[in-house]
């Protein structure tokens, strides 16, 4: 990690955590996640994603792809199959900001390292470098509510920046931005992936979002999701903005995009 | 600016297409003065209204029945006008707010303590809830000559009474506050390994905290109410604007009954008022419908 105030793990009660198969960050296999109701949300997953790496997760709404997310993060549990992550340090942004409308931005990226227990002198700290990161300097004692859409999913990439994470989740989280936002946050997020060199899990809607940010793309199903199609993006990091009119860049946007017609009529 | 693809797009004609559809300038914000009176003008002439409406309605009575609408002069020389009727009306205004806020002090911790349990405790809840509705049901007013007997005719039972009326709406608002705290946010927490305390700490009561304030407010001006409610089956002793409210009748002093009545509304609102304010001082930073713009 470059450069950030360090927390000792000793000091905030976090436990080392044993290597992951294959040195890989995430490993999912065989997982498959039945709802109660009886809704089979995932069948037999296999994934595996290596540290560094920063994969893109596209597939047909409603396939499972919150699902995986949020069974890798540990927000639910899974039916069967086995899953190892690194979460030691984990990050997580939901679709929308999700961030405490009655704490200002600079509370707010603070909360998780208060939830962690840092002490506050170096709460503070860290908060000022990484509200510096996303740009939002000056803006620290604003209100969610008086924040662009924008700004307020930069408060949330600089809260969950602010534990340094090594794996960092992404559910959707620009699919209710303008595309100018949109591609400078894609923008930021590759530049901070480069920068932090966190493992990337990306699942978006949206096809040259996904080829411009990843090293990998995973194509999912439909219902029950199955990982049908895996795709690598050759392009090196970090990304030039113009990549997205290189013809390079349309002809796998366009592989995507059929193998994810496939997903759909498979 | 210098893109001479942007450049030459500027200068196609299509230009004025796209200033058609672009935003409309906002509307200047209304100066203080403005705001000043729409906030004022509206009550104030409503208010107008009224005390025309009465006098019309007055003027129409026959005059033997006169007395139950007094006129300004009569409420002024029987009353207002009287010095020791003042301090009179004083002490038993402090009386009654005094029963209200003790009431309240009982009220507002034990209600809190209640939505939390309930909120924590699921089975609870579903016991609970039902007997707070039949409580909010019941009318205390049937209930007071029960309490009187048990508890006799001290503050202590005046202020249970007052506590009793204005229980209800605080656990409720408390409860459906925490229950709707946003289910992302505990998942952050969750994500953190964050426990049950401290979610309620950081996430589900400052969320809940608006909704609980509603309550109150509803809470604090029935307290009032509840207060002269309590005293009017209450005849002896030091008592408050409720028991000048009874005296009043029983002595045809219909222009002391109205003062009487004239300050325990001004009470309440004042009651009311605060609570709002404290309200708009705490959340309008942050919660969307604390602050009204226009
Ligand atoms: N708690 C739940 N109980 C029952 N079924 C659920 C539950 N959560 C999700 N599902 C179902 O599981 C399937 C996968 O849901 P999931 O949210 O993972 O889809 P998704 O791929 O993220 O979709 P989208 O792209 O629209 O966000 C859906 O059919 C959904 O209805
Ligand atoms: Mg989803």
């Amino acid at each position: 990690m470059t450069g950030s105030p360090t927390v000792n793990a000793a000091d905030i009660g976090a436990r080392p955590h044993p290597p992951l198969p294959g040195g890989n960050a995430v490993v999912f296999e065989k997982v498959s996640m039945t709802f109660p109701d009886g809704t089979e949300a995932l069948s037999d997953v296999d994934l595996a994603i290596g540290h560094g790496e920063f994969v893109s997760i596209v597939g047909p709404s409603g396939c499972g792809k919150s699902t995986l997310l949020r069974i890798a993060s540990g927000l639910s549990s899974h039916s069967s199959g086995d899953v190892w992550v690194d979460r030691q340090q984990l990050g997580y942004t939901f679709q929308d900001a999700t961030l405490l409308p009655w704490r200002r931005v600079q509370g707010n990226v603070e909360l998780l390292m208060e939830l962690r227990g840092y002490p506050a002198a170096k709460r503070r700290e860290i908060a000022k470098e990484k509200i510096e990161l996303v740009g939002l300097s000056g803006f620290e004692a604003h209100f969610p509510r008086r924040l662009s859409g924008g700004m307020r999913m930069r408060a949330s990439l600089a809260r969950s920046l602010a534990l340094n994470p090594n794996v960092f989740m992404f559910d959707e989280p620009f699919g209710a931005l303008d595309e100018i936002t949109r591609e400078r946050l894609n923008d930021e997020v590759i530049d901070l992936h480069c920068r932090e060199g966190f493992t990337g899990i990306f699942v978006t809607h949206s096809i040259p979002e996904a080829v411009y940010m990843s090293s990998k793309v995973v194509v999912m199903s439909r219902r029950p999701g199955r990982i049908i199609d895996t795709l690598d993006i050759g392009f090196p990091f970090p990304r030039q903005p113009d990549l997205r009119y290189e013809p390079e860049f349309s002809k796998l946007c366009g592989a995507v995009s059929r193998a994810l017609r496939h997903a759909i009529e498979a | 600016m210098s893109d001479p693809i942007v450049a030459a797009y500027k200068s196609t004609p299509l230009k004025a297409q796209v200033e058609r559809y672009s935003p409309v300038p906002l509307a200047p914000a209304p100066s203080v003065g403005r705001r000043l009176v729409l906030s004022f003008a509206p009550p104030l002439i409503l208010g107008i209204l009224i005390v025309a409406a009465y006098a019309l309605i007055r003027a129409d009575l026959p005059a033997h029945r006169q007395f139950l609408m007094p006129s300004a002069e009569g409420l002024w020389s029987q009353a207002f006008g009287i010095a020791a009727f003042r301090s009179e009306l004083l002490m038993r205004a402090l009386t009654t707010i005094s029963i209200a806020i003790t009431g309240l002090a009982v009220s507002i911790p034990v209600g809190i303590m209640l939505g939390i349990v309930m909120f924590r405790v699921y089975a609870l809840e579903k016991a609970v809830f039902p007997y707070l509705v039949a409580l909010q049901s019941i009318p205390i007013m049937a209930i007071i000559p029960l309490i009187q007997s048990a508890l006799g005719f001290g503050f202590l039972p005046k202020v249970l009474i007052v506590a009793l009326f204005t229980f209800f709406a605080i656990p409720t608002t408390l409860l459906l506050g925490l229950k709707s705290v946003d289910r992302n946010i505990l998942e952050l927490f969750k994500l953190q390994n964050a426990s049950w305390w401290v979610m309620l700490r950081k996430a589900a009561l400052p969320s809940a905290a608006p909704t609980l304030f509603a309550g109150l407010r509803i809470s604090g001006s029935l307290a009032v109410i509840a207060a002269i409610v309590s005293e009017l089956f209450f005849l002896s002793g030091k008592g408050g604007l409720g028991q000048l409210l009874m005296n009043a009748k029983i002595d045809f002093k219909y222009e002391q009954m109205y003062a009487a009545l004239i300050v325990a509304s001004a009470l309440s609102i004042t009651v009311y008022l605060s609570f709002n304010w404290l309200g708009n001082r705490l959340f309008a930073h942050w919660h969307e419908s604390s602050d009204r713009q226009r």
